[in-house]
């Protein structure tokens, strides 16, 4: 019973982490049709600015609710200066975001030596509940990723800007025809998209230390579950995530890690050949 | 230090700077200087430019001052191929050392050793069985990081041993090492268990550990594994009962990895570390003349970088040029059979004869608020009992 709890929360704890990564890469793959490759670099350069907050001083909570602004600035200036380049060719946006991702781990590299460098959670020690342990930091992801998960789903579907990013995306010239800039529209999207990486970032470094291919690590599994969930909804992505992010959080647990590791994307494959759109083809937010 | 001159992409001269006019000795240094782990390659690069300073203060080898050849190896095998010819077809370089993980030692010896006709000195701590003609290991081995760390793991720490780790050859033949140990001093492995290298999530270890009363975590998980899998222990309760744990190339970069109460008591294995300075006089000569040299710079001299291996591989190869009088392979190869050196990071170091690989002091040592502090030192130098 004890294990049993343990692992649902540690599953639990892993999932919501995956699904906190790939918020922001679900939103710029579904709203504007790029599968941004940069995204695991926007995740690292949150955890960046966090650690960088901090070793100047900066508490680390302090740290981490300005990161997203950061990186959301970041991703606003790139959108202007290349992404909006790409809009209409998928395949060179592809290459050129991960151009982009190269230049951006590479300096993030540069910067840190190349080590592995510890940033404190906010939130230090464990809960005791019935002689289990529960990370505090943990159990804080897990609150905050429901929460950005309601806020962004109540901006895309509950808001008149919601309605306009998602008639930007299904017919870009008849928004523009009814007085929509899709131009801002973009612009606004992707950098929200960096921003939501941004905060990732910022929340996952306590548990996994900054180092230069902490983005990279997760950008494979990530793409995984936009594909599983379905590119075109909000919603989508987040499923695909949640799934891939508990099947290789749970499959350690009942068999040997190095073949579960391989099963959770020979498993995905085998959903996607049944349904070739994701899970949530063809639905809208 | 001198000044270097770019000579292509990628590789660097450092003219040795000494009253001699003669034409000087070519070392060739392929080290990942970017990439992965290249916070390693520089420490090593940084190492090498050390003891050709010292080398040429020192009037230089045969007359002649020793110059510098360095090829980027950019953490990446299929780079490094093309890079390290260059060293050997287009330098001449007269030794090669360099290369950190044992893939990157695997794909660039041929091109050195059988192709290239050079000698090559590979400085990490590694699984062993490297047992090739020409090929020189001063790194330490299984049974010089394990031999006294196992009886003192098992006094200090406990008889359930677990054995989480990174897939790949290292781990392997490490804990075949290990296990054979700590059966014999009476203790009992009670898993070994092997992770794809990016695994960041130990849930599913950290409970089997917990539940199964597991007392000493001797660890071969990498990073970036390694860090959310202690915090993970630390967080579960694994040091407040009272567990061990132990990781050998711990050193003292990897202690940033973690905040310090989350590896307090972690115990490492390794020829030196900067506590052995207090200890060791030459050792701290040493620490000093580097951190002058490169101050201000972010890579350290430490062991589990092969920093410390580099340095005894320039100073026995320096120690075989000069007994062997010439430069030509096989003559140098015959006295690097038996090189010595009386000082060195961590102590004095001799090659085994026929062996090709180094005796050296080793040190163990536990991790106590974010510093090593030592807590054994063998008694001389330990054999590394391989080939």
């Amino acid at each position: 019973m004890a294990t049993a709890l343990n692992a649902l929360f540690e599953i639990l704890s892993f999932t919501s982490i995956m699904v906190l990564i790939v918020l922001g890469l679900g939103i710029i793959a579904s709203m504007m049709g790029i599968f941004n490759f940069a995204h695991g670099e926007f995740v690292l350069l949150g955890a960046y600015f966090t650690w960088l907050g901090h070793a100047h001083g900066a508490p680390v909570w302090l740290a981490m609710a300005l990161a997203p602004f950061a990186v959301g600035l970041i991703g606003f200036v790139l959108e202007r200066l290349v992404i909006r380049r790409f809009y209409d060719r998928p395949v060179m946006a592809m290459l050129g975001t991960y151009a982009l991702a190269v230049v951006i781990r590479e300096t993030v590299r540069g910067l840190i030596g190349g080590l592995y460098l510890n940033v404190p959670a906010p939130l230090v020690g464990s809960l005791s509940l019935g002689g289990l342990e529960f990370a505090q930091w943990r159990l804080a992801i897990i609150a905050i990723t429901l929460l950005v998960i309601l806020c962004s789903w109540t901006l895309l579907a509950m808001t008149s800007f919601g309605l306009r990013v998602r008639a930007s995306l299904e017919n870009p010239a008849l928004a523009r025809a009814s007085g929509i800039s899709t131009k801002a529209i973009y612009a606004i999207t992707f950098t929200f998209g960096a921003a939501l990486a941004g905060l990732a970032g910022a929340l996952v470094v306590p548990i996994f230390s900054l180092f230069a291919d902490l983005g990279l690590r997760f950008l494979i599994q990530g793409f995984l579950g936009v594909m599983l969930g379905g590119v075109g909804s909000f919603v989508g992505p987040i499923l695909g995530a949640g799934v891939v992010g508990s099947a290789s959080a749970a499959l350690p647990w009942v068999i040997s890690p190095v073949v579960a590791d391989v099963l959770v994307f020979v498993a995905a494959i085998g959903v996607m050949k049944l349904l070739p759109n994701g899970i949530l083809a063809g639905r809208r937010v | 230090m001198s000044a270097a001159v770019a000579t292509g992409t990628g590789s660097w001269v450092i003219p040795g700077r000494t009253a001699h006019a003669a034409e000087p000795i070519r070392v060739g240094i392929a080290t990942d200087l970017t990439g992965a782990i290249g916070f390693a390659g520089n420490s090593d690069l940084n190492v090498a430019k050390m003891c050709a300073d010292i080398i040429n203060k020192g009037g230089g080898l045969l007359g002649r001052p020793v110059q510098l050849y360095v090829e980027d190896t950019a953490s990446n095998e299929a780079v490094a191929v093309g890079n390290v010819r260059k060293l050997i077809q287009r330098d001449h370089v007269d030794v090669v050392l360099g290369g950190i993980t044992s893939s990157m030692r695997n794909a660039i010896k041929g091109t050195i050793v059988s192709r290239g006709h050079t000698l090559y000195i590979y400085p990490q701590l590694y699984e062993g069985q490297e047992c090739e003609e020409y090929i020189y290991c001063t790194g330490p081995t299984p049974a010089q990081q394990c031999d006294d760390l196992i009886p003192w793991l098992i006094t200090h720490g406990g008889k359930r041993f677990a054995l989480p780790s990174a897939n790949y050859i290292w781990p392997h033949l490490l804990n075949a090492y290990a296990r054979k140990s700590v059966e014999k001093h009476g203790g009992e492995v009670i898993f070994e268990e092997y992770y794809p290298l990016d695994q960041i999530d130990y849930g599913a270890t950290v409970n089997r550990i917990m539940s199964d009363k597991v007392d000493v975590v001797f660890n071969t998980v990498i990073p970036p594994g390694v860090g959310p899998f202690f915090k993970q222990l630390y967080e579960a309760g694994f040091l407040k009962r009272g567990g061990r744990l132990c990781c050998v190339y711990y050193d003292e970069n990897d202690l940033n990895i973690n905040a310090s109460h989350e590896i307090e008591g972690l115990a490492s294995c390794l020829d030196y570390f900067r506590a052995v300075d207090a200890l060791d006089p030459a050792s701290a000569r040493i620490q000093q003349m580097y951190d002058g040299m490169f101050a201000g710079n972010k890579y350290l001299m430490a062991a589990g970088s092969a920093a410390t291996g580099m340095y005894r591989g320039m100073m026995l190869w320096a120690a075989a040029v000069k007994e062997a009088g010439r430069l030509d392979r096989d003559a140098v190869a015959h006295a690097l059979d038996h090189a010595k050196i009386a000082e060195g990071p961590g102590g004095p170091a001799e090659m085994v004869p026929g062996k090709r690989h180094c005796r050296m002091r080793m040190y163990i040592a536990t991790a106590k608020n974010g510093q090593f502090q030592i807590e054994a030192k063998s008694n001389g130098l330990v054999d590394p009992q391989e080939c």
